[in-house]
């Protein structure tokens, strides 16, 4: 294929794009599952955080905790924590999941594969992830399905140790 | 393999003059290591000086996930989906990777025709204004476009194209491409997507002549 764009066209378009953003293309909004056909390997590796998110958000509402009171009462980091809670893609700091697994008395290691910190080793428990994830909406109050979905993925993770 | 390439300029923002470029007809492993050992860190560094600065996350770069390696090893190779980048002073500038079978038009009128529908396009993290003050070079994005549509036109698509716009690109793709915008699609993650007629692919050419 020949393209041919002359220098004229270039120097005038560049002005007229001046300091605009490009960028274009799917899997591009948090969060993410699924996606084109091809990409599941990256949905696959980005994807646990969703439903770790949503777990440390839930638990957290569940007990009536602010961030800030989580935080101080399971020593972690407060940034840490606010990213966990709203960015599906951060990766949190090794000590905050672990501090998180034994303020919420959970299995360690399996928390980690859900904080993506560790390789997911069990397809059961990514399967969990995801159907929690799904299951879990975040709102000012757990509803009964909520709560079912919390006990559920609790229960998983609290098999592994 | 030998990669077709177009002589193209960009505008050089801090020295106030344009530069000669190079518009790479693929996405090279040297592009991928451009990204891995350029891009990355910048763009890093440009996260980290937001979040000290407490930009509101939903004014972050959308695309700051995205990993070109993964694109690359999943497309590369397929005729279905060919590659762009360009290089310009011996670095990678913006990359695009495009698709000519999947995707059909939407727009009333044009509906069911083939069109080239662009999956991913980045600009290089120096060449973005939220990130860099004075950003590095401009006239990325239309380049990228222009080949888009050049290679539509080249696959009797007379010049159709579509896309699906991170929100903060949405004016670019309205005003500066004329492109149509057909709203949020639900489908895909909510992104407005937008298509370019051949008449407006016409226009989008006559702007910079």
């Amino acid at each position: 294929m020949k393209i041919e764009i002359s220098r004229e066209w270039c120097r005038r378009m560049a002005q007229q794009e001046g300091d605009a953003e490009i960028g274009a293309g799917r899997l591009a909004v948090d969060p993410v599952f699924g996606g084109d056909p091809g990409f599941d390997e990256e949905s696959r590796i980005e994807g646990p955080n969703v439903a770790f998110g949503r777990f440390v958000s839930l638990m957290r509402r569940r007990r009536g905790m602010s961030l800030e009171r989580l935080a101080q009462d399971a020593d972690v980091d407060m940034a840490d924590l606010v990213e966990i809670e709203r960015d599906p893609y951060h990766k949190p700091e090794l000590r905050t999941a672990c501090q998180l697994a034994n303020f919420f008395e959970v299995s360690r290691s399996g928390l980690m594969q859900v904080a993506g910190l560790a390789e997911m080793k069990d397809a059961k428990l990514f399967d969990e992830g995801v159907r929690f994830a799904a299951r879990s909406e975040p709102t000012a109050k757990l509803t009964p399905e909520e709560g079912a979905a919390l006990e559920a993925f609790v229960a998983v993770l609290s098999e592994r140790n | 393999m030998i990669v077709p390439v177009t002589t193209v300029e960009l505008f050089n923002v801090v020295r106030i003059k344009p530069e000669a470029a190079e518009l790479l007809h693929a996405i090279t492993e040297q592009q991928l290591a451009d990204w891995e050992g350029e891009w990355v860190p910048e763009l890093f560094k440009a996260m980290q000086r937001l979040r000290r600065a407490d930009v509101e996350r939903r004014q972050w770069p959308q695309s700051r996930h995205w990993d070109w390696r993964k694109k690359a090893a999943v497309l590369q190779g397929m005729l279905a989906n060919p590659g762009f980048s360009i290089v310009c002073d011996g670095l990678t500038q913006g990359m695009m990777i495009v698709d000519t079978v999947k995707h059909q038009a939407r727009i009333e009128g044009q509906q069911g025709k083939h069109l080239v529908y662009v999956m991913f396009v980045e600009n290089a993290p120096w060449n973005r204004a939220e990130l860099f003050d004075p950003p590095r070079y401009r006239g990325v994005g239309s380049i990228l476009i222009r080949a888009a549509v050049a290679l539509s036109e080249e696959l009797e698509f007379h010049g159709r194209i579509g896309l699906h716009s991170l929100p903060q690109a949405n004016e670019f793709y309205a005003n500066t491409c004329g492109m149509t915008d057909l709203g949020a699609d639900p489908e895909h993650d909510s992104l407005r997507y937008f298509e370019m007629t051949p008449e407006q692919a016409q226009a989008f050419i006559a702007k910079g002549a």
